[in-house]
């Protein structure tokens, strides 16, 4: 058994296009080698052990739990993926793994060809709406793969906030999981964005997000990367029209011997551009995090800002983070930096507080909640702030 | 200075850019590159078998290694159109009056005479591929320092030579080393002995002047316990039509409490390649520091490394690169950790202008066990203009417990509050600009002996200017 043609079978009743897509994006998987150690973006990335074939067995339809706001306004279109692109061809074909493209590599092309469960959300020019969508993907047995797919579509001026949470039933299953996201902004829209993973420890997770910023859009994404014993993130944002700002933020908390990587671009293409990114992280046990980030400012991008920073605190003598932040500036007329800092709890901050008689593990939490106080602020909605500082707070403990 | 026998040279070079000094060689071998050229060399050099061995070697890994594909695009370099040995005159001046008259004259206009009259310290000059000139002060002699040309070295201190060559940058490091271990030429041999403090900065130029001439200088430091050696390496070459190859191999091994301090402005035409290997291993307690200045070239690869072998070993790296109209300085730094409790700094300061491209390229290893170390890197772009780029590669490997790193970097250009504040004084705006760079690169003039400072600063103005190309 495996990923093949036969498997495809499966995913019965979609229209013709994605169909070939599905097929096209299978011949790419079973063409693509698997990365090598030799590629710098896998190079502290060992995928050798995963074989994904030992999870082909496909949990579909089912993963899904869309909460749909109340009193959604009239034209917006909220509904699984697989229906969507029956039901709205012309809104979905071209979209569609234009963003996360299928070919970047074998995971991806896996991803493309079998993904299963998934959101549509289009919103029309100028709707906006302050409750947010929630979307619940959520894998009910371990051993299979369960591989949503999100896309976004905000129309001129839109308004709104979106949540994906990625939930285990068992925190001890095994599998493979994807959970990758397509955003389009259209001119002056504001997209709030927050994906919640948190499948089991032992799965091996892939997700590719990639947003494209029209003029004078905002998007605020944020990920939280909990789950999985190998879970690897590209987080991607281009910024395609004057005005566009986009804020990339994340929080990882690993432990055990989790391992994380992330890899975020922010691709400045045109001028007055912004864009702002902080991952930060802490490390418990003998976990492992690699983060590595690039600014590209292309050359007639003149008058962008671009921030870069990734934070790890490490909790254990023997946890490791990587942090790799690169920057291309082919402009001058810009503003960029980026920083990068791994290093454990600051012994005098922990001095000052034992010195006031805290206890050395109370104030370890304090300095820990501390560390992520900041960027937990700049959770886009409210709804998702609760649900990942109640998450953080029981993995501090 | 006798007139030299000829065994073979270039007929074909004209005077065509720059200040060209016409050649004359006692031995130019061919061009290309094979054992018999190697042999050929060692031979005229009189070595000993084991050496002449390494060479061999080191060739046969040269042509097994690939071209590395990252950094700068080098595949125009073609190994078999390059002069790999010359050898300007028979023996050695001892003085600068004997020097011959035309590499005076090129000399004259690098200011080496007034180098020596402000340093008085020994200049180890380098004229194409063999050191010419050398002139060594008593005092250091006294103190049992040794501060003489690589291959001189090789002939005088055999034991001492032996023990450390090729024991840093072994010939299979990367191709490149493993081509400058074969065809290796001239450089400089520092010893100094345990405890002595060596005050006045030791110096030597170098110079590229044939064309087609590669360079292979090989320079080997070793800093006894406790020692203090500052050693200065300035290049300048004058223009020619093709592409020219630098490849040299600096090896320095800084020994319990010792210090070694390795400054480097590097002004090559820009035609040249400028691929170079340059490493230092500190020992307990040590202090190694690489100040290093890229301003020539066309294409620039260099990173200087610092292992931090025992406890309590310190790196530094201080980088300035500027890179004007097709150059691409790809330079940075590397600190490999291998011991608990040291510390490494890299800063890095880059400014591309006219539609040259600096890229800062790092690499922060700490390996297991190295416990405890503390290591922070600094980068600083400036783009003078919207031609131009600026990269920024840094490489963090952390496998130990309790470390602390930190990585900072930005880019951006000359700030037009600043320009104003300038201007609104009644400055030029040209003039303001190249007070702002200069300012810019503060922290890495301040820490040349003042004439080279001067040195740069006007390099600067004149890059600025755009009169240098």
């Amino acid at each position: 058994m495996g990923f093949n043609a036969e498997s495809l079978e499966e995913l019965r009743g979609e229209p013709d296009w994605l169909r070939d897509r599905r097929q096209s994006a299978l011949a790419t998987y079973e063409r693509l080698p698997s990365p090598s150690k030799t590629d710098e973006e896998w190079r502290r990335t060992d995928v050798s052990r995963f074989n994904p074939s030992d999870f082909s067995k496909l949990e579909h339809l089912d993963g899904l739990k869309l909460e749909r706001p109340s009193g959604l306004p009239a034209g917006v279109i909220l509904k699984p993926l697989r229906q969507a692109a029956m039901d709205h061809p012309e809104l979905v074909e071209p979209r569609l793994f234009s963003l996360v493209h299928a070919d970047r590599d074998r995971f991806a092309a896996l991803h493309a060809a079998f993904f299963t469960g998934g959101t549509f959300l289009y919103v029309p020019d100028g709707v906006e709406f302050d409750q947010p969508v929630l979307g619940q993907h959520l894998s009910h047995e371990g051993g299979n793969s369960v591989l949503p797919h999100t896309l976004i579509v905000a129309g001129r001026g839109a308004r709104f906030n979106y949540l994906d949470e990625y939930i285990a039933e068992d925190d001890a299953e095994t599998g493979y999981r994807t959970g990758s996201t397509e955003i389009f902004l259209g001119e002056g829209s504001q997209v709030g964005y927050v994906a919640v993973q948190k499948w089991g420890r032992k799965v091996w997770h892939f997700a590719d997000q990639r947003a494209e910023l029209g003029k004078d859009s905002t998007l605020r994404l944020f990920n939280v990367t909990l789950g999985g014993k190998f879970s690897k993130t590209r987080v991607e944002a281009s910024l395609a029209g004057e005005g566009a700002n986009a804020e990339l933020k994340a929080i990882y908390f690993a432990s055990g011997d989790q391992f994380f990587d992330f890899h975020t671009l922010q691709d400045h293409r045109v001028g007055n551009t912004r864009s702002d990114l902080l991952f930060k992280g802490a490390l418990q046990d003998v976990s492992r995090t690699v983060y590595a980030g690039m600014i590209r400012i292309e050359k007639h991008a003149a008058r962008s800002d671009a921030y870069q920073a990734n934070r790890n605190l490490v909790l254990s003598d023997k946890a490791k983070a990587t942090s790799i932040p690169m920057l291309e500036i082919d402009n001058n007329d810009v503003r960029c930096t980026h920083g990068a800092t791994v290093g454990p709890v600051d012994p005098e901050h922990l001095f000052y507080l034992r010195s006031r008689g805290i206890p050395l593990q109370t104030a370890k939490r304090m300095l820990i909640q501390g560390f992520f106080g900041d960027v937990l602020d700049r959770i886009p909605f409210e709804h998702a702030r609760k649900l990942v500082e109640a998450e953080l707070e029981s993995r501090i403990g | 200075m006798a007139t030299v026998p000829k065994v073979e040279v270039g007929t074909d070079y004209k005077e065509k850019y720059g200040f060209f000094v016409p050649e004359e060689y006692v031995f130019k071998a061919k061009r290309g590159l094979n054992p018999e050229i190697v042999k050929e060399i060692s031979w005229m050099k009189q070595e000993p078998e084991w050496m002449l061995n390494m060479r061999l070697r080191s060739l046969e890994i040269f042509r097994k290694k690939p071209m590395p594909t990252w950094g700068a695009d080098l595949s125009v370099i073609d190994f078999e159109n390059i002069f790999y040995y010359l050898k300007a005159s028979d023996k050695q001046s001892k003085s600068w009056e004997e020097l011959p008259p035309d590499i005076k004259a090129t000399y004259d206009r690098l200011g080496v005479p007034e180098a020596e009259r402000k340093f008085l310290a020994g200049v180890s000059a380098q004229y194409e591929s063999e050191v010419v000139y050398h002139s060594l002060q008593e005092k250091l002699t006294q103190q049992g320092v040794i501060f003489t040309d690589t291959d001189s070295a090789l002939r005088d201190h055999p034991e001492l030579f032996k023990q450390y060559f090729g024991t840093v940058i072994p010939p299979a490091d990367n191709k490149f080393s493993a081509l400058n271990t074969a065809v290796w030429s001239g450089g400089s041999f520092i010893y100094v002995p345990k405890g002595v403090k060596v005050e006045i900065p030791l110096q030597a130029y170098f110079r590229i002047n044939a064309e087609n001439m590669g360079q292979f200088e090989r320079t080997l430091i070793i800093c006894d316990e406790g020692s203090f050696v500052h050693y200065i390496e300035g290049c300048t070459a004058p223009i020619y039509t093709t592409d020219s190859l630098h490849s040299a191999v600096v090896e320095i091994i800084v020994k319990k409490n010792a210090r070694c301090r390795y400054t480097t402005i590097q002004n090559w035409s820009t035609n040249v390649f400028n691929l170079v290997t340059k490493r230092a291993m500190a020992y307990a307690d040590a202090t190694m520091e690489w100040v290093d200045g890229n301003l020539g070239s066309q294409i620039t690869m260099k990173y200087p490394s610092v292992y931090l072998m025992e406890p309590g070993a310190k790196g530094d790296v201080l980088s300035v690169a500027f890179a004007g109209k097709g150059q691409h300085q790809d330079a940075g730094g590397k600190m490999i950790h291998v011991a608990p409790n040291t510390t490494s700094t890299i800063t890095s300061k880059s400014i591309s202008k006219g539609g040259g491209r600096t890229s800062y390229r790092g690499h922060i290893k700490i390996y297991p066990g190295a416990n405890n170390c503390k290591s922070f890197v600094k980068c600083d772009a400036l783009l003078l203009d919207d031609e131009s780029r600026s990269d920024t590669y840094p490489y963090n490997d952390v496998d130990a417990e309790n470390v602390t790193l930190g990585h900072e970097a930005t880019v951006s250009k000359v700030s037009d509050e600043q320009l104003f504040y300038l201007m609104s004084r009644g400055i030029p705006r040209a003039e303001a600009e190249t007070m702002i760079v200069n300012g810019f690169i503060e922290p890495f003039t301040k820490e040349l002996p003042l004439e080279y400072a001067v040195e740069l600063n006007r390099l600067i103005q004149l890059e600025m200017e755009g009169s240098v190309g």
